[in-house]
């Protein structure tokens, strides 16, 4: 999930261009991932050090890590810790980036450095985001400040991002959160959740993504906006936020919620919209107090 | 898979959620199988059908899963009703066991749970 994050931003800051990150995605699945990202990434080694390893490499029949132990650069724990560590998303894609010479080493560890500064991430957070913890990364890249409910609102959207990791796609990410005076659905379903917290939320998409978010709920092939379609949509709201209202229930604030209903072409007053991109189109989670 | 002989009822105001439960209680072994979308429905089905057991949704338009359970053991104190919710908030227990609820499952439910109901019911 992350990566997506990371690769989003490399194309907003013109690292790359958008084809490339397309053809990084697409072979990143075939990388294996080098010490000397990993060492960069943890902050063990700097470009320079890692870029000489690699000159040394060819030098003299050693593996990276033992020549960077013997330059001093790394220690044998370190190592260790970096052998066994996991295949994070982002530096699978800059690993791939690397390979095919989109982006040097001296680069990669700009981004990854400009990147922590703009979103003002520390390393504890920076370690949450690289084992994709969804709290952490929705608390990172969406901006409610100032917002009433901002706490709720962003335990909200972190729960409805596991549940469409869990039922939808796990390739998914939200672009910026927007708000907005009107917003005019097209397939959305909604439903109320109120007492001493009141918020509506919405699930809204083209026809054709709302009928494939359908159909990976219901895992039944759905290719129309039919009447089980909705439901489907529908209950997956319902599911979500029959969950959310579980979970506030756990910290002692007792919800409730109405029954779902269709909200087709329709206008929305004053609202959040969240854009949530996955692999086959965009979804939108609308968001309002009433 | 044994062949039992329960009637079941199935509310829920989702035909998605019937149609998968159905499929579970089918493969269960379940054959007697009604359905209403509301809670009034499933009042009039109860009453006229008497089934040995029925799993109730709490969230639904109109007459609500717990109003409707109020009704039905209001008509048949021995009635045996699951609530099936997602919601499962510690009020929405409290209020299904109050009015009568022996079980409450909350949802998304895995086919051992809805399995284990109907064997602790024969």
């Amino acid at each position: 999930m992350f990566s997506q994050y990371f690769g989003q931003y490399l194309l907003t800051e013109k690292y790359l261009t958008k084809d490339q990150l397309k053809t990084a995605i697409d072979y990143q699945q075939s990388v294996h991932l080098k010490l000397g990202v990993l060492a960069i990434n943890a902050g063990y080694m700097n470009a320079q050090q890692a870029s000489e390893v690699h000159q040394m490499q060819s030098k003299v029949d050693k593996r990276f890590g033992e020549i960077a132990v013997d330059a001093a650069y790394l220690k044998e724990e370190q190592v260790e810790k970096l052998l066994s560590s996991q295949k994070f998303g982002h530096l699978l894609l800059a690993q791939a980036l690397i390979d095919k010479s989109y982006m040097s080493l001296e680069k990669f560890e700009e981004a990854i450095y400009e990147y922590k500064k703009k979103y003002n991430i520390s390393d504890c957070q920076f370690e949450a985001l690289q084992r994709d913890d969804v709290d952490e990364i929705i608390n990172i890249y969406v901006e409610l400040e100032g917002d009433k409910y901002e706490v709720e609102m962003k335990k909200y959207i972190a729960l409805f991002m596991k549940n469409i990791i869990r039922f939808i796609d796990s390739e998914v990410y939200t672009s910026k959160i927007m708000k907005v005076e009107e917003h005019k659905t097209k397939c959305a379903v909604t439903q109320k959740i109120k007492n001493s917290i009141n918020f509506q939320t919405y699930i809204n998409a083209k026809p054709d993504v709302f009928a494939l978010i359908a159909s990976r709920y219901a895992e039944e092939e759905l290719t129309i906006v039919d009447e089980l379609a909705k439901d489907s949509v529908g209950e997956f709201l319902n599911l979500n936020n029959g969950l959310y209202l579980v979970g506030m229930s756990n910290r002692g604030i007792e919800l409730d919620m109405e029954p779902q209903s269709e909200f087709f072409e329709k206008i929305i007053y004053s609202t959040y919209v969240l854009p949530i991109e996955l692999p086959f189109g965009r979804i939108e989670l609308i968001i309002s107090h009433f | 898979m044994i062949e039992n002989f329960l009637k079941v009822l199935i509310c829920d105001d989702s035909m998605l959620i019937r149609k998968k439960l159905k499929e579970v209680l089918k493969s269960c072994g379940c054959n007697d199988i009604l359905e209403a979308a509301s809670g009034q429905a499933a009042i009039d089905i109860y009453k006229k059908n008497n089934p040995d057991l029925v799993f109730m949704d709490i969230i639904m338009p109109f007459k609500n899963g717990i109003e409707a359970v109020r009704e039905i053991i209001e008509f048949d104190k021995e009635a045996k009703v699951v609530m099936a919710s997602s919601a499962g908030t510690k009020e929405h227990v409290k209020e299904a066991i109050k009015v009568g609820a022996f079980e409450f499952v909350q949802k998304p439910w895995e086919k051992e749970q809805i399995n284990k109901i109907l064997i602790n019911l024969k």
